[in-house]
């Protein structure tokens, strides 16, 4: 019999469908902040297509009980582009979990990115001031400070003695320059000259006629971009021989590209590509099968930043908890994670701790050294 | 979505204030500058820095942040006001230069490359004008302020003397008018202005490095001005629109893939752009006022 009371929960319940359907519904939203145009743009053409690949595996592996969609935005390389892009991909788009890349960029985006409590990971930016920039902040990026060890420990078994820097007056530069004076004397060896590069400057040929004088066993360079490269080549055109060494960046395609950077030595986080392990496997032959070469470790974190997002989504519908900023930087806190590379975990910083290995570059390739 | 348009609209009222600014330059004097990013940035770091060393009042740091820029305009127009057209764009092109450098080695003061991060939030007289809408209203204040400023200025015998001035240099010296003092004049208040939008740039951003003052943002800043139309009074407002809007409004468009989001956005913005000065060549509101 049809009462009243039938009717108003009929209504009631026609009202409430639609909007648990949609809850059930709703796919799970990746942002991406990434310098698709301009000067950094190859950058930006690595980590997307290594989000791609990995949301592609997330989405074969089908654990999720929703797909992930990603929403891309362009930071145009600039703070204000970072600001604009994030404040759309926070409360237009409504993402709990950008990825980022640069530092100037993550820095400005950083204030809307907390004030509407979205998780930020960085897997490109190496400064060591991104470390606790925000309990919102996650870099899945080991930073350029903690690759340091491994440098010094080829060099111990090297014999190195002697080290010149070309560094980029920057945090990132400062840093590493600082490192290595402080690591340097443990191992026996010491600076023998410090050479400071401004971000515009091109032409280093004073600068390396200097280096020549102060005899160095290895040059340890700390810029990035095009700068870098130049460093590299005009190295090598003025008549340094020793081995050049550098941080992750020496991943980057253009730079094994380069045939003055042949023989260049860079650390990294972990990144064997001949490792058996499942993750490893798959990720390298998936990127092999698409881009006909190697992946670099740039691409390496932000495939590893696609799996960590899905297995804190998995861990929060195993435990029936909603998908927030606040849930996402609780699990980060208190997780370990299997990623490309070996299993992981953060500091309370928000900096990964990952083992790093020291990496060559040989015909064009990068290979592991030890 | 309503913080996102306020967001914005923020930035439309930061620029618009940078774009009326040099619009006195390049409108009204024929002054073509592209060191406006320059005084942009002197604005913001020092606007940052009494936020961060003596005080968030917004009234404090912003005139901190007007007064510094003009006084520093000042000293580089001076010399630089000897030469005139080209030659004062090649002189401002090494002052901006010069700028973007400083501002990345002058670590005790910028932050260096990496820039002064944790601004803290802006007050008014002890009242909290933080939450973007407040700020925005603030933000809105200050462009209104700076339209009226210029509209009066404009329309009195400083602005006819600017636009004849502008019209023809010689002519205008020839009717008596000291033309190095006029032009000196347009610069500082120019700079005075573009110093305050500075300051709101800095409390909106909470984050200030020297990728936000390089000579690509004093092009975009003449951009907005010439696009809008320069020498009126709504044209650089309506170009600020036109150019942080619409990049905002193509990443909307559905059938860009997300993977190529960012150099197909470019390609239509780059492709409007050059349309719209093929056939709207003294800018939207330019043309518009027939």
């Amino acid at each position: 019999m049809l009462t009243r009371r039938t009717v108003l929960a009929g209504m009631l319940a026609s009202t409430a469908f639609p909007a648990a359907l949609r809850a059930a519904t709703e796919p799970y939203v990746l942002g991406t902040l990434f310098p698709m145009t301009g000067l950094l743009s190859e950058l930006g053409s690595i980590y997307t297509a290594a989000t791609a690949l990995g949301l592609e595996h997330v989405a074969q592996d089908k654990r999720l009980s929703q797909p992930i969609v990603l929403k891309a935005q362009d930071s145009q390389s600039t703070p204000q582009g970072g600001a604009v892009g994030m404040s759309k991909l926070a409360n237009v788009d409504r993402a709990p979990y950008v990825l980022v890349g640069l530092t100037g960029v993550a820095k400005a985006a950083e204030p809307i990115a907390t004030r509407a409590k979205v998780v930020m990971v960085n897997g490109g930016g190496v400064g060591p001031d991104l470390a606790g920039l925000s309990p919102y902040f996650w870099n899945i990026i080991p930073l350029a400070n903690q690759e340091l060890p491994t440098a010094f420990s080829w060099m111990k078994r090297n014999e190195i003695r002697r080290v010149a820097l070309i560094y980029l007056d920057d945090p990132l530069g400062n840093a590493l320059r600082k490192g290595l004076q402080d690591g340097l004397p443990a191992i026996g060896a010491a600076l023998v000259g410090e050479f400071s590069a401004a971000p515009s400057a091109q032409q280093f040929s004073a600068m390396i006629a200097k280096i020549r004088e102060t005899k160095p066993d290895l040059v340890y360079v700390a810029s990035y971009g095009t700068q870098q490269t130049q460093i590299f080549k005009q190295l090598r055109d003025n008549g340094i021989t020793q081995p050049l060494m550098t941080y992750s960046v020496g991943g980057t395609p253009s730079v094994a590209a380069l045939p003055e950077s042949e023989g260049l030595l860079f650390t990294s986080q972990v990144a064997d590509w001949d490792a058996k392990d499942p993750l490893t496997r798959r990720f390298v032959e998936g990127w092999r099968a698409r881009h006909k070469d190697n992946p670099s470790t740039y691409a390496q974190n932000y495939y590893n930043a696609v799996l960590l997002y899905a297995q804190l989504i998995e861990r929060l519908e195993k435990e029936g908890k909603p998908l927030n900023g606040d849930t996402l930087r609780e699990g980060l806190a208190t997780g370990t994670f299997d990623l490309v590379g070996g299993r992981a975990r953060f500091s309370p910083s928000g900096a990964i701790d990952m083992p790093t290995q020291l990496n060559r570059v040989q015909n064009g390739k990068f290979e592991k050294v030890s | 979505m309503i913080a996102y348009l306020v967001n914005l609209a923020t930035l439309i009222a930061i620029f618009g204030i940078a774009a009326t600014s040099l619009n006195l330059l390049i409108g009204y004097a024929g002054i073509f500058s592209i060191a406006h990013a320059m005084f942009f940035g002197i604005g913001a770091y020092v606007a940052a820095q009494v936020a961060l060393t003596f005080s968030a009042d917004f009234l404090v740091a912003a005139l901190a942040a007007a007064v510094a820029a003009a006084a520093l305009s000042l000293c580089l127009a001076l010399p630089a006001l000897r030469v005139r057209g080209e030659y004062f764009v090649a002189a401002s092109l090494g002052l901006q230069m010069m700028a973007s450098t400083l501002f990345a080695e002058a670590h005790g003061f910028t932050g260096g490359v990496g820039g002064l991060v944790g601004i803290p939030p802006a007050r008014i007289l002890g009242f909290d004008v933080a939450s973007p809408d407040a700020f925005l209203v603030l933000a809105l204040a200050c462009l209104a302020l700076t339209l009226l400023a210029v509209r009066t200025l404009m329309r009195g015998s400083f602005g006819r003397s600017l636009m004849a001035l502008r019209d023809s240099e010689s002519a205008a010296e020839a009717f008596g008018k000291d033309v190095r003092a006029l032009k000196t004049l347009a610069v500082v208040i120019g700079c005075f202005f573009v110093g305050i939008a500075g300051a709101l740039f800095a409390f909106h951003m909470a984050f200030v490095n020297v990728e936000s003052f390089t000579l690509e943002q004093s092009v975009v800043l003449m951009a907005m001005v010439i696009i809008g139309g320069a020498g009126t009074l709504t044209g650089p407002l309506v170009g600020v629109i036109a150019l942080l809007s619409l990049p905002a409004a193509l990443s909307f468009l559905p059938f860009i893939p997300s993977t190529q989001i960012g150099t197909v956005q470019q390609f239509i913005y780059g492709a409007l752009m050059t349309l719209l000065m093929i056939f709207r060549p003294s800018g939207l509101v330019g043309l518009s006022r027939g």
